[in-house]
């Protein structure tokens, strides 16, 4: 059977997932706007402003969300650029209870 | 997450805020008073972070990679807010503030440098920031606002209960310009996501 052009990239990614056990999770905060915490997303992450504003209101509705995955240097880098501006992130294991 | 308020004192003038001007240009006018305020707050934070400065007998190679003395949080609030753990675990969250807090405090204290020498070169109030520079005002002002955020207890204390100050409570100066810092904030966030201004190009 030939397989789809999608199917392959998500048999390779899964590959690349076994060692993407980290995550990244940004906490509410009464002090950051929500329009602020959106456009930080979209330019620390590249997230398109639907995308950004969905985790936004995660992260306001539930007082958390996580909004990355990778390995641990990875989610070290996008702890530290976003408390650069000031939000109030952390990270842990994937598999950790949040 | 922070509400823009929605009565602002009479105590700071009523500022016009970031608009748009082409592409990359971002354009605010300052009355001499909103500058000082801002030059004089700018300041603080980086004084501020400059307390925490790396101990004077640092191994100056760890120094230069910028491996910095401190492992334990900051006592103070506004500190440790402005650099908070990065683990809810003690041990990792100490690993990685000795090797990331001072680069965090230099990019810090960078975005706050960049907001007061702008307003400090400003001859009229003047101030036209590109992407690059917003990004950096938009830094600045925000740690502002997290440290006076510290400072009025707006963890504990209701919107309504800060709006509701006593005319003679000292807070109630550092409310208003907390309440000015998230609408100027706004405006610039407002002037940046301007997507029809995007499409032109």
């Amino acid at each position: 059977m030939v397989k789809t052009k999608s199917k392959i990239e998500e048999e390779i990614q899964a590959i690349f997932n076994v060692e993407k056990p980290w995550v990244t999770i940004v906490w509410d905060d009464p002090v950051n706007l929500m329009s602020y915490v959106t456009y930080v997303f979209m330019e620390l992450f590249g997230f398109s402003k639907e995308r950004a504003t969905e985790l936004m209101l995660k992260v306001h509705n539930e007082g958390k969300a996580i909004v990355s995955t990778g390995s641990r240097e990875e989610m070290e880098h996008d702890v530290a650029r976003l408390h650069e501006f000031g939000l109030w992130a952390t990270l842990q294991r994937g598999d950790q209870a949040l | 997450m922070g509400n823009i308020a929605t009565r602002r004192s009479s105590a700071v003038s009523e500022p016009a805020g970031f608009t748009r001007h082409g592409d990359n240009a971002f354009i605010a006018q300052f009355s001499a008073s909103e500058c000082e305020v801002l030059i004089n707050l700018a300041g603080q934070i980086i004084e501020l972070l400059s307390e925490r400065a790396d101990h004077g007998d640092d191994d100056p190679l760890a120094a230069m990679v910028g491996i910095t003395s401190h492992d334990s949080p900051p006592d103070d609030e506004v500190l440790l807010r402005l650099l908070p753990n990065a683990y809810a675990d003690g041990v990792d969250a100490a690993e990685f503030r000795r090797y990331t807090e001072s680069v965090l405090r230099n990019k810090k204290k960078a975005h706050a440098m960049s907001m007061r020498v702008l307003l400090k070169s400003s001859q009229d109030g003047g101030i036209e920031l590109d992407h690059e520079n917003a990004n950096a005002w938009l830094g600045a002002i925000n740690d502002i606002r997290l440290a006076l955020g510290v400072r009025l207890k707006v963890e504990e204390r209701s919107h309504d209960e800060l709006e509701l100050l006593a005319p003679d409570d000292p807070l109630r100066g550092v409310y208003a310009v907390y309440s000015w810092l998230g609408w100027l904030q706004e405006s610039l966030l407002q002037a940046l996501m301007d997507d029809s201004a995007n499409e032109v190009n």
